[in-house]
C-alpha cells in the first residue's frame, strides 16, 4: 500500500460519512502545544467569517509530537469542525547521495509528507480549497483566512502565496537569487516568500500530487522551495497575500547558510531542468494579483556585520578559485577576480556580474560540471559578496532604496536571460 | 685429419641447424604473439574509449575532482584516455608474456602461470587506487567548501590534510593488496598514524597546554560573538 493510500484510508476511517467537504485546513505539527490552540481558534474564526456555510475539515499531520498537540487541536476546533489526524515519518523517506536535509521554519521534520497527506485528502474529497497553516505562528489572525481563502473560493485563484513585511535586509537570499531568477525565468512577479500559510485550489492540490517532486532528487529539497515555482511554471492562477509581519516560534537562523542556499537554489535549478520548455520562450515579466493590505517594505533591522560578509567573499576567492574555475565562464571569473582588489568599504558586486554568475552556476548545475551539492555550497561566498554589496549600497538610504536595487537586479536578470538560454541550448 | 675436421664441421652445422629449426617456430610464435598483442591491445583500447565516452566518464571524473588532480600531476590526458592506454599495455603485455613463455626459456619458465595468478590481485589494486583517489578528492573538496563557508582561515591546509590522509591510507591498502612488503607497510602505517596521533596528543595536552587553552578560548569566544553576528539577518 502506498503512502497516499494509507493516509486516505486513515482519514476515511476517522471521517465516516460526512458528505461533501468544501474546505480543507491542513496543520502540520511537531510539538506545538504552546502555540497551536490560538492558531486553530484564529483559523476557525476566520473561516466562519469568510464562508460560514461551507463544510470544513481540519486535518492535522503530526510528525510524532510528545506534548499532546493533536489533542489540543481537537479541543480547539470544537464540535463544529470535524478533525482528522495522520502521523507521518519525519524525513524517513529521504536517503541518497545528496545529503541535503529538507529545512523549514515550521520546525516540522518531514514537512513535505504532511503536505502530501493534505493534498491526498483534498483530492479524494474533491475539496474546493485547501489552506495549510503552520502551528508555530504567533502573528496569525482571523484576517488571514480572508486573504488566503476568499480568493480561492470566490475568484477562482489556484494559489495564494504568503507575502510578509520584513526588516530591511531580511530574506536577502530570496531577494538576491530566488525572486529575480524565478521572475526572469517564468515571467511572474511573485516575491517567492515562503512558509507560515498558503492557499491552494483543489485543482492545484491534485496537480502537485501528480508531479514528480515527492521522490528522487526533488524530494531532497524542502517543499517550501518549490511550491511557488511549480504553481507558476504550470500556468496556474497565482497570487500573493500580504500577511503583515511574520512572528513565529523557531527559526532557521542557527542553520548553516550554505545548507539553506543549497536547498533554495538547488530546488530552483532542479526545476529548471523539468520546465525548460516553459522558461526558454518566456520574456519580460508581469505583476500578479495581490490580496490584503498593500505591500510595504519593512523597517530598519538589526545592524549587519558587512565586513564579515566581505571577508567571507575574499576567502572564497582565495581558496575556492579552482572550483569556481570549473563553474564560471572565463569572463565572469575575470570580473570576480577584480573584486578581490577592492577595500571592504568600497566593495561593490555589480548587478550584471552577479546575474552572469548565477546563470553560470545554473549552467554548471545543468551540465553536472561538479558534484551538485558541492557546486551549490560553493556559491555561498559569492552570495555573501553580493549581499554585502547590497547593504553597502543602500545602508545610508531609506528602506525603499533596497526595493529599488532589487527591482534593478530583477530587470538585469530579465535583460540578460539570452545569455542563459543560448548557452543552455548548446550544453 | 680432414675427415675428422669435416665430421666436426658437419656435426656442428647439423646441431646449429637443428637448434635454429627448433628456435625459429618459437621466435615466429613470439612475433605472432607480439603482433596479436598490438592488434588486440588496440581493439581493447578502442572499446574502452568508446564505452567510457558513452557513459561520460570524463565528466564524472571531473565532477569528483579527478580531472583537476590529474592535471596537477602534469598529465594532459583525460582519464578515459589514460584507462584506454592502460588497457592497451595490459593486453599487449599479456600477449608478450605468452610469446616469451612460448620461447620455452629456462629463466622464464612458469612466468605465465605466475602472472595469471597475480592478475586478480593487480586488478583489485588498480581499482582500489582509482576509488581511493576519487574518494580523497571528493572528501577534500567537501571539506574545503565547508571550511571556507565556515570562514576557517586554515581551510586549504585542512583539505590537504584530508586528501593526503585518504591517499596514504589508499596507498597502504594497495601495497597490502599486492603483497609488497606487507608487514613493513602495515607496521609503517601503524607507526606513522600512531606517531601523528601521539604527537598531536602531546602537543595539545602537554607541550602547547597554554597555547591550546588560549586557542580554544579564543575560538569559543569568537564563535560566541560570531553567532550573535551571524544571527543578525535571516537569509531566506
Amino acid at each position: 500500500m502506498t503512502m497516499t493510500e494509507t493516509v486516505w484510508r486513515e482519514v476515511r476511517e476517522q471521517l465516516g460519512d460526512r458528505g461533501k467537504i468544501e474546505v480543507l485546513i491542513g496543520i502540520p505539527t511537531f510539538n506545538n502545544a504552546k502555540t497551536v490552540e490560538p492558531v486553530v481558534k484564529a483559523v476557525t474564526a476566520g473561516i466562519s467569517k469568510v464562508c460560514p456555510r461551507a463544510s470544513v475539515l481540519v486535518v492535522n499531520a503530526d510528525a510524532g509530537s510528545q506534548d499532546g498537540t493533536p489533542e489540543i487541536i481537537k479541543q480547539a476546533a470544537g464540535p463544529d469542525y470535524p478533525t482528522a489526524f495522520v502521523q507521518h515519518l519525519a524525513g524517513g523517506f529521504l536517503s541518497g547521495p545528496i545529503s541535503l536535509h529538507a529545512l523549514s521554519e515550521s520546525g516540522v521534520p518531514g514537512r513535505e509528507h504532511a503536505f502530501r497527506a493534505f493534498f491526498t485528502v483534498a483530492e479524494e474529497l474533491q475539496v474546493k480549497a485547501c489552506i495549510v497553516i503552520d502551528a508555530n505562528l504567533r502573528s496569525l489572525t482571523s484576517d488571514w483566512m480572508e486573504i488566503l481563502l476568499r480568493p480561492v473560493i470566490e475568484q477562482g485563484v489556484d494559489y495564494v502565496a504568503p507575502l510578509f513585511r520584513r526588516a530591511r535586509y531580511e530574506g536577502s537570499l530570496t531577494n538576491c537569487i530566488i525572486y529575480p531568477l524565478s521572475r526572469a525565468l517564468y515571467g511572474k512577479q511573485m516575491r517567492y516568500q515562503t512558509g507560515c500559510g498558503y492557499g491552494f485550489s483543489g485543482k492545484l492540490a491534485s496537480l502537485y500530487l501528480a508531479k514528480n517532486v515527492w521522490e528522487g532528487e526533488a524530494a531532497h529539497y524542502g517543499i517550501d522551495s518549490w511550491l511557488t515555482t511549480v504553481a507558476v511554471a504550470e500556468g496556474c492562477e497565482v497570487s500573493q497575500g500580504f500577511l503583515g509581519t511574520k512572528i513565529h516560534d523557531g527559526t532557521l537562523n542557527g542553520i548553516e547558510l550554505s545548507l539553506l542556499l543549497a536547498q533554495a537554489v538547488g530546488a530552483l535549478f532542479h526545476l529548471m531542468e523539468g520546465y525548460q520548455d516553459v522558461w526558454e520562450g518566456s520574456t519580460g515579466s508581469s505583476p500578479v494579483p495581490q490580496f490584503g493590505p498593500p505591500y510595504e517594505p519593512g523597517p530598519e533591522g538589526a545592524a549587519v556585520n558587512v565586513e564579515r560578509m566581505v571577508r567571507g567573499f575574499q576567502q572564497g576567492l582565495r581558496d575556492l578559485l579552482p572550483i569556481w574555475e570549473i563553474i564560471l565562464a572565463p569572463e565572469t571569473l575575470d570580473g570576480i577576480l577584480s573584486l578581490g582588489l577592492v577595500e571592504a568599504e568600497e566593495f561593490r558586486f555589480p548587478a550584471a556580474l552577479w546575474v552572469q554568475t548565477i546563470y553560470d552556476f545554473a549552467l554548471a548545475y545543468h551540465e553536472k560540471a561538479l558534484h551538485r551539492e558541492h557546486l551549490l555550497k560553493s556559491l555561498t561566498p559569492l552570495y555573501l559578496g553580493r549581499t554585502a554589496s547590497l547593504i553597502l549600497e543602500t545602508r545610508e538610504g531609506i528602506p525603499e532604496d533596497v526595493e529599488r536595487v532589487i527591482e534593478t537586479l530583477c530587470e538585469t536578470f530579465e535583460r540578460m536571460k539570452p545569455y542563459l538560454t543560448k548557452r543552455w541550448r548548446f550544453s | 685429419m680432414s675427415t675428422l675436421w669435416q665430421e666436426a664441421m658437419l656435426e656442428a652445422f647439423h646441431e646449429t641447424s637443428l637448434r635454429i629449426a627448433h628456435l625459429l617456430p618459437k621466435l615466429m610464435a613470439l612475433l605472432t604473439f607480439l603482433a596479436l598483442g598490438l592488434a588486440a591491445g588496440w581493439l581493447v583500447k578502442l572499446f574502452f574509449l568508446r564505452v567510457l565516452r558513452a557513459v561520460r566518464f570524463d565528466a564524472l571524473c571531473e565532477r569528483f575532482g579527478l580531472g583537476s588532480s590529474l592535471a596537477k600531476t602534469g598529465t594532459n590526458q583525460s582519464p578515459s584516455h589514460l584507462i584506454g592506454r592502460l588497457s592497451f599495455w595490459l593486453v599487449f603485455l599479456l600477449f608478450a608474456f605468452m610469446g616469451i613463455d612460448a620461447l620455452d626459456l629456462r629463466a622464464t619458465a612458469n612466468m605465465m602461470s605466475l602472472i595469471i595468478a597475480f592478475f586478480p590481485e593487480m586488478l583489485a589494486a588498480v581499482l582500489l587506487l582509482f576509488f581511493g583517489m576519487l574518494l580523497a578528492n571528493f572528501i577534500a573538496e567537501a571539506a574545503l567548501i565547508a571550511t571556507v563557508n565556515a570562514q576557517i582561515q586554515e581551510a586549504r591546509i585542512i583539505a590537504s590534510f584530508i586528501r593526503w590522509g585518504v591517499l596514504i591510507f589508499t596507498a597502504a591498502m594497495v601495497l597490502t593488496q599486492l603483497g609488497i612488503a606487507k608487514e613493513i607497510v602495515v607496521a609503517a602505517f601503524s607507526i606513522m598514524f600512531g606517531g601523528v596521533m601521539l604527537a598531536l596528543a602531546i602537543a595539545v595536552g602537554l607541550g602547547g597546554q597554554t597555547i591550546a587553552r588560549d586557542v580554544l578560548e579564543q575560538r569559543l569566544r569568537r564563535r560566541k560573538v560570531e553567532k550573535v553576528e551571524k544571527d543578525n539577518i535571516s537569509h531566506i
